[in-house]
């Protein structure tokens, strides 16, 4: 039964989806000015991500499925990232009382 | 059309849909603690559609990964930096806004455009329930080493959160006995903080 | 041995059930786990920090020195023992391959490692900082880096990237009660967090272009089938972050804060482990898997050298902060790398393995000199060091002469490596980067000189206030003499190698002649 799951959907809608989640994670990383959102747009880029690794895996890698050994390392990376990323900002927060972007000067380009 | 395609589609259509309204409402509400729940709720819905593509393990890793830990984490975060500020208004945010949604779409057409122009491709028929088996063969044979390098990676990233999260520091120097101070090291250094939002 | 051997037998059974599932070849491939002794040697002695480290600081301070010398000296042992391998196999069952060229480069990596630690003891308990866990994280970062060098997997790449990354992002913010440390560390995570999201967004899709195949050399055939807009996108994504990696112009905006904001030891070792570990994985990922996009990568990269040169080295003179300029100087040394890249000859990767190697000791002399100077005086600032020669002739030998080499005045190591390197631009007919490259040094050696008049030739009288009030030399302190002894060994190599530089000119050209990947382009 699941193998008829996923034939119905195109591997396309997979990678729009990642596409419109990876798009939306850049521009929140651009435009974010509280430091803890773009650590969630960051999150938000890395969900894409994953979105079009599991995609490629189920369609185009069923039986080996690297994809989805892939995604795993992915999702294990990002969960240190964020604790260390929170790590910073916490330390960061103590000496300067703030967590506006702005004023810390930051993706000015 | 089936109805077991009929269901999948109406699945996938209701799952992206929250996606894609989650992540618009991280990036763009004001108050970061709705931003913060949002997240989860694309995070769920991301591990909605692993299981659609037939992947229970990663599906249940994310669940628990991202929406107990990660989530969770950010929604400390939030608490402990929760001084409200009202943030100084800079002029030209909203062209800022503007144009690099522009850049971001023109990103967005380049992304689609090689989603639809690739030959993709088809592969062998998915291995269903039988995932988690290949997964775990997987991380002990062909990606043995980035299997035990990333448990390198957890521990030193434990070690320095805590370390850096950590209140107290050494008051003195432990071999002359002197108090130590961390700015004390090229204390004539132009200071990095300058608050240049003046400017 | 015990440990790789256990390794082997422990994974036999899965790799005989994998290999039942995609064919005999996976069979064939064993998992060959001594090429990575290097590495265990290093992950030993940062186990052994981190257990030394429970029994309190004192402890600490006194035996994670030695701890960590040993893991590294044994590393660069094992090392020179791999070098020019009979039969060259993959190991890890496609994952890692130790060929000459991840060996220099991890060589470069872990000396510098073992440099950037000698000098940072004194550094780190000056501040109050926990010794232990900084080496702990240091060498974690030194891990990453060495095997980010002989990755040639997507998978291997991306985690050893990101051990280098965040134990980087920790070390930034070390120093956390001083608020530019910790911005810099967020500012270094974000984007390079960032960065790390894009060359993952690039890696999926050459997952998807090569049908389910995570490693190198699969993805570089499928690459050579496809035209597409989707290899155009994966270059430019990949190409970001490597450029991220080693702050070529125009993704440098983090290095002047970051280098800046850092523990000064810290910067060290980002401005030559971590760059080194970006130039291996950037000859591992274009020239291996992008041959067939060369032209379209080398006009990338030619762009991107010229805006490195140019731009690190114009705004290098402008600094008034020592470590601000060296850090503009090293984006502009990027630059002079990246010609070797752009060649793509044997004798332009060789020039970029031996510019390397000399930037390593030439760089980190420098930085010596700089982490010194700033413990005794507690200043950075260029104008500072005036008139230094009447109290520390050591300094001002050693910067004067570390400086002259990173500037390519003979007969010291840079010049030789300079020389090499547009010299192999030249046999290619990169005038235009060679031309650049020759400019952009004369305006280096022209900011460089200011510093050496500056300390040389003001007269008592005209002497900063810091030096007038400098304190009396003493090397009494633990973690002084490592310091000195660094600094000397640095001073030295920098100066005498240059004369004695036909060893170094062999081993790099042996690196690239032993190394498959780059044998194959070179036809």
């Amino acid at each position: 039964m699941d193998l008829s799951l996923s034939s119905g959907i195109p591997l396309q809608a997979f990678l729009v989806l990642a596409a419109v989640l990876f798009c939306t994670g850049v521009w929140g990383l651009i435009n974010s000015r509280n430091a803890v959102r773009v650590l969630m747009s960051i999150e938000l880029m890395l969900n894409a991500v994953n979105i079009n690794l599991m995609a490629f895996s189920s369609y185009l890698d069923g039986q080996l499925i690297r994809g989805q050994v892939f995604a795993i390392f992915v999702i294990t990376v990002a969960a240190a990232e964020a604790a260390v990323g929170l790590a910073i900002l916490l330390s960061l927060y103590r000496n300067r009382d703030t967590v506006d972007m702005e004023r810390f000067n930051l993706l000015r380009w | 059309m089936t109805i077991a395609s009929t269901t999948q589609l109406i699945c996938f259509a209701v799952l992206a849909f929250t996606v894609v309204a989650g992540a618009l409402g991280v990036v763009l509400l004001p108050n970061v603690v709705y931003a913060a729940f949002l997240l989860g709720g694309v995070f769920l819905s991301v591990a909605g559609l692993y299981l659609m593509l037939n992947a229970s393990f990663v599906a249940a890793a994310q669940v628990l990964v991202y929406v107990g830990a990660v989530n969770v984490l950010i929604l400390f975060a939030i608490m402990l930096v929760n001084k409200r500020e009202d943030l100084s208004a800079i002029p030209g945010l909203a062209l800022r806004r503007v144009l690099s949604g522009l850049v971001c779409g023109g990103l967005f057409a380049l992304l689609i455009r090689v989603a639809f122009t690739t030959p993709w491709g088809s592969g062998p028929e998915p291995v269903g329930d039988e995932a988690t088996i290949r997964i775990g063969e997987h991380l002990f044979s062909d990606y043995l080493l980035p299997f035990e390098l990333a448990s390198v990676l957890l521990l030193m990233a434990m070690i320095g959160a805590i370390v850096l999260a950590r209140r107290d520091v050494f008051s003195q120097d432990i071999a002359t006995g002197e108090s130590v101070d961390q700015g004390l090291i090229e204390k004539a250094r132009t200071p990095l903080l300058l608050d240049r939002s003046g400017r | 041995m015990s440990l790789p051997g256990a390794l082997l037998t422990a994974a036999n059974p899965a790799v005989d059930a994998i290999g039942s599932g995609t064919g005999v070849s996976s069979l064939a491939l064993q998992l060959n786990a001594g090429a990575i002794a290097p590495e265990a040697a290093v992950l030993l002695a940062l186990v052994a920090c981190l257990l030394v480290d429970l029994a309190g600081e004192k402890a600490a301070s006194h035996w994670v020195p030695p701890l960590s010398y040993a893991g590294l000296g044994g590393s660069l042992v094992l090392l020179a023992l791999q070098w020019s391998p009979a039969d060259l196999q993959p190991s890890f069952l496609g994952s890692f391959l130790a060929d000459n060229l991840a060996i220099a480069f991890r060589a470069v990596v872990a000396a510098s490692t073992l440099i950037t630690l000698m000098l940072s003891w004194r550094y780190v308990e000056r501040s109050g900082t926990p010794v232990g866990e900084y080496a702990a994280i240091l060498l974690a970062a030194t891990l990453g880096a060495m095997f980010l060098c002989g990755s040639t997997d997507l998978v291997s790449i991306f985690v050893s990237l990101e051990t280098l990354s965040v134990a980087s992002y920790l070390l930034s913010g070390y120093m956390k009660r001083d608020a530019r440390s910790s911005e810099a560390a967020l500012k270094y995570l974000l984007v390079g967090s960032a960065a790390a999201a894009v060359f993952l967004y690039g890696a999926s899709l050459l997952y998807g272009l090569t049908g389910g195949s995570t490693s190198l050399e699969a993805v570089g055939a499928a690459l050579e089938t496809s035209a597409s807009p989707i290899a155009a996108l994966a270059l430019v994504f990949v190409l970001a972050t490597v450029a991220f990696k080693i702050a070529a112009v125009p993704f440098h905006q983090w290095t002047p804060d970051v280098y800046e904001g850092s523990p000064t030891p810290v910067v060290a070792f980002l401005s030559v482990g971590s760059k080194a570990a970006g130039f291996a994985l950037a000859l591992r990922i274009l020239v291996g898997c992008f041959g067939s996009f060369d032209e379209q990568w080398k006009l990338l990269f030619t762009v991107l050298a010229v805006l490195s040169m140019v731009l690190g080295n114009v705004v290098a003179l402008a600094q008034t902060s020592m470590k601000r300029m060296l850090a503009y100087s090293s984006i502009g040394q990027a630059g002079f790398v990246m010609i070797g890249l752009v060649c793509g000859t044997e004798d332009g990767y060789a020039a970029m393995v031996l510019y390397m190697a000399a930037y390593l000791f030439m760089n980190l002399g420098a930085f010596a000199c700089i982490i010194l100077f700033s413990l005794r005086t507690g200043s950075d600032r260029i104008s500072d060091y005036a008139g230094l020669y009447q109290k520390d002739p050591l300094i001002t030998l050693g910067l004067s002469l570390c400086l002259l080499s990173l500037g390519g005045i003979p007969p010291m190591l840079g010049f030789f490596g300079k020389i090499y390197l547009f010299f192999a631009g030249w046999a290619d007919g990169q005038y235009l980067l060679v031309v650049v490259g020759l400019l952009t040094s004369v305006v280096s050696i022209y900011y460089y000189i200011s510093v050496i008049k500056m300390m040389v030739v003001k007269e008592p009288q005209e002497a900063s206030d810091v030096v007038k009030a400098y304190p009396a030399i003493s090397w009494s302190l633990p973690g002084l003499p490592s310091l000195r002894a660094a600094l000397v060994g640095c001073v030295i190599v920098t100066a005498v190698g240059g004369i004695l530089s036909s060893p170094l000119f062999t081993w790099a050209s042996q690196s690239v002649s032993g190394t498959p990947i780059l044998q194959a382009t070179l036809g």
